[in-house]
């Protein structure tokens, strides 16, 4: 197990399955799982089970919205679309997320 | 908010969210599946890859699960249908259980329905949350109906000026009355109200039969409307229910009035002192049906009347306080009052209305706390049972441990079987409460009433309503938490090595511990409860045999009138052998500081007349009688008891002493003075505060002496008693006709000696029931602990068997084992009742103070000893099936028990 692996901290794998949805347009779970491996060059990497929680969260609030549909290869599948409220969301939590980090950023600079 | 009605449809419907679960997952491992082909791998190991891509199906779905609902009720839900399979597995233990639990919950909720129904359940008018009670605190901190007196101005100053209230009505205090009947020759007693036109229609209350008063406020104070409302209690007695007693004319003490409507059978009066009105008259007619006052009704000075008000919609009880307190303060001024209006409350109204009185509170208290060791006596039973019954379910909470069950799972799961089981006990515990508490205060009621003459308590409401059921559901609910929280903790919190193995004798030992702690507060607070049973038992069988001290038979307390031209009138009487005037004997008793010298002390006091103590019966011992001059001028001389005598001057001659007293102002404007007093008589010791004892000390004054007008005409008659009280009737009608409707003669020996006796009745036999109730509970508890200690042994008894032991040393090590925490039990209970004992003790230290053993000491051996040896025969006898449980052991079948 390499030791550079990320753990997904708690609240912000809604957010990064937001944007995801929000940039590639309506994508089914396991599309989803596939793009973030992919994003994160394998620093991230998740069962994709665990995926389901913050799915579910994001639909009962609203932001996403799930349908049922066919595949290129003709497998059924339920895509998730974003929704206006969850853009909403999105970039109210994307300002939030950078505020944060440049927080961090600068107190961990100044210590250095 | 969207967020939750999404979790709460899916806990009502998870198949749906279910389904379409299974399906969106089975769809995803396609694709994964479908990827892996693609690159070349068969159709199986595709699919082992894509789980394994994926990760625990089952970990996901229960992630799943967990984010879509509430997953705490689904939980709650599945240790429910667990917890009812398992008491329902188990009949025996249920059953018995549940009814520990029934019994403590029972007498509870019993005590609770019954204080619900006096001073909790509004008054039966129509929305009744909006009716309340006015109520003034006065300067001198007295507390009594004077609390809940106004004056007509003040009523009508108020009902026009405030604006809180939407209707305000006045109804005087009740006023005896002899009611003519046309067609019944007899006069009967009647009590009433005389009340303000708008009474019946502000209150909400529409008459059975006829209608009520016109509301005229201008008329009220005219006098116009000779009518009259009826109890409904009164119409059934003195007009047999007739519809056709509208429109005739009954005569209440001679004022004739018609007859306009019949109020409810539900409509108990609105009286502070819970009495069923037998008429309502308009206020108007006050002086005539109530002739005889110092003062006219409509003087500010005459506060007869009692307030109740209905608030309007939307306006708080202490706005509305505020502002009648105002209102009557601006009336107030400029007018000197006796005695100050403090402050004034408005309170929602209730059966007893003066149910916040500290007294009453205290009494309620003190009740709720007796009743509550009895629950506590019944939990720590359950906890026992669930203990012994945890013995047996160990091995399946160490597999639940052992599968990943969190101890915050199983000791919620544990935790809702006894929940369960308390709800169980608290609704027999309610069914028997529903039963008994109308029997029991009724009861209760037919050993008092005879002594509170005008009162009729079966009107009480006791049906259970929203409050009991609450309470019921509270006192369950944490007594289950109660019983239940210890086992919990205890069994969910071994070690899994230690629960999966079958045999682990430390841990049971120390579970032991526990059970015999409890045993032992069992055994301390039955000892207690049994103690002061013990006690007032001991009472209860002195106070059956009490002798005042003087003769009580052919005494008669007259009340309603203190005239001296009466008492002359009675003396010529044949068939009165002696009359006088003075305090009522054996009924409560006034108690001031006596100075003798520069030394300061309490003694009981009263009044009389010349001729006082022979027509008592209370012979003088020194000295000489009041004379008629001292009585009626009121001369600076006193007579003094024996014990008085003894105590305030020890070993010299009392007569011709002096000593000093404050007498209080006859109101606030008055200081009180001190007053010397020469003593010149010496009277025999006798009960005469109270049946309980002896008073300690007691000084006569005659009548006039003090402010006080505290006297009545006290008789004793000879002959026939028949005739003697028609006599007196008779010659109190001649004398003056207005005393009639107040006159009541009352048989000392019928009523304030029998009053004294029934409390100690009633307490005694109380005492007792909640006494046996509680050793009957302890002696189960016994029970469990040894015939459990024996089944823990029951290896080790075999081998000492085998090894030759004699059963006798095997009997004394196991019961002894058993019983020990039974006899430390016993000596905390000793020791907190004889703590508990010497303080009551304490308050004899006032003269006037009852003394509820009459006599008993406070350490009485026979009480305690007897306590002492209930208890442990309680206990062996409990003790005695396990132990020869212990002594059949067959050391084969013992030996190859594992």
């Amino acid at each position: 197990m390499p030791s550079d692996r990320i753990q997904v901290l708690q609240g912000t794998l809604d957010l990064i399955v937001l944007r995801t949805l929000h940039s590639m347009g309506p994508q089914h779970a396991y599309a989803i799982a596939t793009r973030l491996e992919q994003v994160s060059e394998d620093l991230l990497r998740l069962n994709q089970g665990t995926l389901y929680p913050a799915l579910v969260r994001l639909e009962q609030q609203g932001w996403i919205k799930g349908a049922w549909k066919r595949t290129e290869s003709n497998r059924e599948a339920k895509y998730y679309t974003i929704t206006p409220a969850g853009k909403k969301a999105l970039e109210e939590e994307t300002e939030r997320w950078r505020r944060m980090s440049g927080l961090v950023n600068k107190l961990l600079g100044e210590e250095a | 908010m969207r967020r939750l009605w999404a979790k709460f449809l899916n806990l009502i419907l998870p198949s749906r969210a279910e389904r379409e679960m299974e399906r969106e997952m089975r769809a995803h491992l396609a694709l994964i599946t479908d990827k892996f082909i693609r690159q070349g791998m068969s159709n199986e190991d595709a699919e082992l890859a894509a789980r394994r891509a994926y990760g625990g199906i089952d970990q996901a779905s229960e992630l799943h699960r967990q984010e879509r609902s509430f997953p705490w009720v689904e939980q709650s839900w599945k240790d429910l249908r667990f917890a009812v399979r398992g008491l329902a597995g188990n009949p025996g233990f249920t059953a018995l259980a549940a009814i520990t639990l029934a019994l403590g919950i029972g007498v509870n909720a019993t005590l609770f329905a019954t204080y619900n129904a006096v001073a909790l359940k509004p008054l039966p008018v129509a929305d009744p949350s909006r009716v309340v009670r006015l109520q003034r605190q006065l300067e001198s901190g007295s507390h009594g109906d004077i609390n809940y007196g106004f004056a007509y101005p003040e009523y009508q100053y108020l009902r026009d000026h405030a604006s809180a209230f939407a209707g305000m009505v006045a109804a005087s205090f009740p006023v005896p009355a002899l009611a003519a009947i046309p067609g019944s020759i007899a006069r009967q007693r009647a009590r009433g109200e005389l009340v303000s036109t708008n009474y019946f229609a502000d209150l909400g209350i529409s008459p059975v039969l006829g209608r009520t008063f016109l509301q005229r406020n201008a008329a009220e104070e005219a006098g116009q409307d000779r009518v009259v409302v009826l109890g409904y209690g009164f119409w059934k007695r003195a007009l047999f229910g007739e519809p056709g007693a509208l429109g005739r004319v009954i005569q209440l003490n001679g004022v004739a009035l018609t007859i306009i409507g019949v109020a409810p059978e539900s409509f108990t009066g609105a009286n502070v002192y819970p009495q069923e009105p037998d008429f309502w008259a308009p206020l108007s007619l006050t002086a005539e049906i109530s002739p005889g006052q110092d003062l006219a009704w409509h003087d500010r000075g005459a506060r007869w009347f009692q307030i109740v008000g209905r608030l309007r919609p939307s306006v708080s009880l202490n706005s509305a306080r505020a502002e009648t307190e105002l209102l009557l303060r601006q009336f107030l001024t400029g007018y000197t009052e006796w005695d100050p209006t403090k402050s004034v409350t408005v309170k929602r109204t209730a059966y007893f209305g003066d149910a916040d009185d500290p007294r009453f509170q205290a009494f309620v208290a003190a009740m709720m706390l007796v009743f509550g060791l009895v629950l506590l006596v019944a939990c720590a039973n359950v906890a026992n049972m669930l203990l012994s019954r945890g013995a047996a379910r160990q091995r399946e909470i160490g597999i639940r441990l052992a599968l990943g069950g969190s101890r915050m799972r199983v000791i919620r799961l544990l935790l809702t079987e006894s929940l369960l089981l308390s709800l169980l006990g608290g609704a027999m515990g309610l069914t028997i409460a529903m039963s008994i508490s109308k029997v029991l205060y009724l009861g209760v009621l037919s050993v008092f009433s005879p002594f509170l003459p005008g009162v009729n308590f079966s009107d009480l409401n006791t049906s259970l309503d929203l409050r009991v059921f609450l309470y019921a559901l509270a006192l369950s609910a944490a007594s289950g938490l109660l019983f239940g929280v210890a086992p919990a903790l205890r069994f969910s919190g071994l070690g899994l090595t230690a629960a999966l193995k079958d045999e682990n004798s430390a841990f049971r030992f120390s579970r032991s511990r526990l059970r015999s702690c409890l045993v032992g507060a069992q055994s301390a607070v039955s000892m207690l409860l049994l103690i002061t049973a013990g006690l007032l038992t001991r009472g209860l069988l002195r106070s059956q045999v009490a002798d005042p001290g003087f003769d009580t038979r052919n005494l008669y307390l007259v009340f309603g009138s203190r005239d001296r031209g009466l008492v002359d009138k009675l003396k010529a009487l044949p068939s009165i052998q002696s009359v006088a005037l003075g305090s009522a004997p054996l009924t409560g008793t006034w108690t001031t500081e006596v100075r003798v010298g520069n030394a300061t002390s309490a003694t009981i006091a009263s009044l009389a007349s010349e001729n006082y103590f022979h027509t008592l019966g209370i012979s003088l011992r020194r000295g000489r009688d009041f004379t008629r001059q001292e009585a009626e001028r009121g001369g600076s001389v006193a007579i003094v008891s024996e014990s008085a005598a003894r105590r305030f001057f020890p070993g010299e001659e009392p007569l011709g002493k002096r000593f000093t007293i404050f007498i209080p102002g006859r109101n606030r404007l008055e200081k009180a003075k001190a007053e010397d007093f020469e003593v010149i008589g010496v009277t025999k010791d006798v009960r005469y505060s109270n049946l309980t004892r002896v008073d300690p000390a007691h000084i006569f004054f005659p009548i006039a002496s003090l402010s006080a007008t505290g006297e009545n005409i006290v008789i004793r008659i000879q002959g026939d008693r028949q005739r003697a009280l028609a006599a007196v009737q008779t010659e109190v009608e001649r004398f003056n006709s207005a005393v009639l409707p107040n006159l009541d003669v009352v048989s000392l020996d019928e009523g304030p000696l029998r009053a004294h006796k029934a409390l100690a009745k009633v307490a005694g036999i109380a005492a007792a029931i909640l006494a046996f109730l509680a050793l009957a509970l302890a002696g189960v508890g016994v029970y469990g602990v040894i015939g459990y200690l024996v089944n823990l042994r029951v290896k080790e008894i075999g081998i000492r068997v085998a090894l030759g032991a004699k059963s006798r040393a095997v009997l004394a090590s196991v019961v002894g084992q058993g019983l020990f925490p039974v006899f430390t039990g016993m000596v905390v209970g000793l020791t907190v009742a004889t703590a508990l004992s010497t303080l009551l003790h304490q308050t004899l230290v006032f003269p006037g103070s009852i003394d509820f053993l009459y006599g008993v000491p406070f350490y009485d051996p026979t009480a305690f000893l007897g306590a002492v040896a209930f208890v442990a025969v309680i206990a062996f006898l409990a003790s005695a099936a396990p132990a020869r449980r212990a002594l059949q052991v067959d050391p084969v079948i013992a030996l190859r028990y594992e």
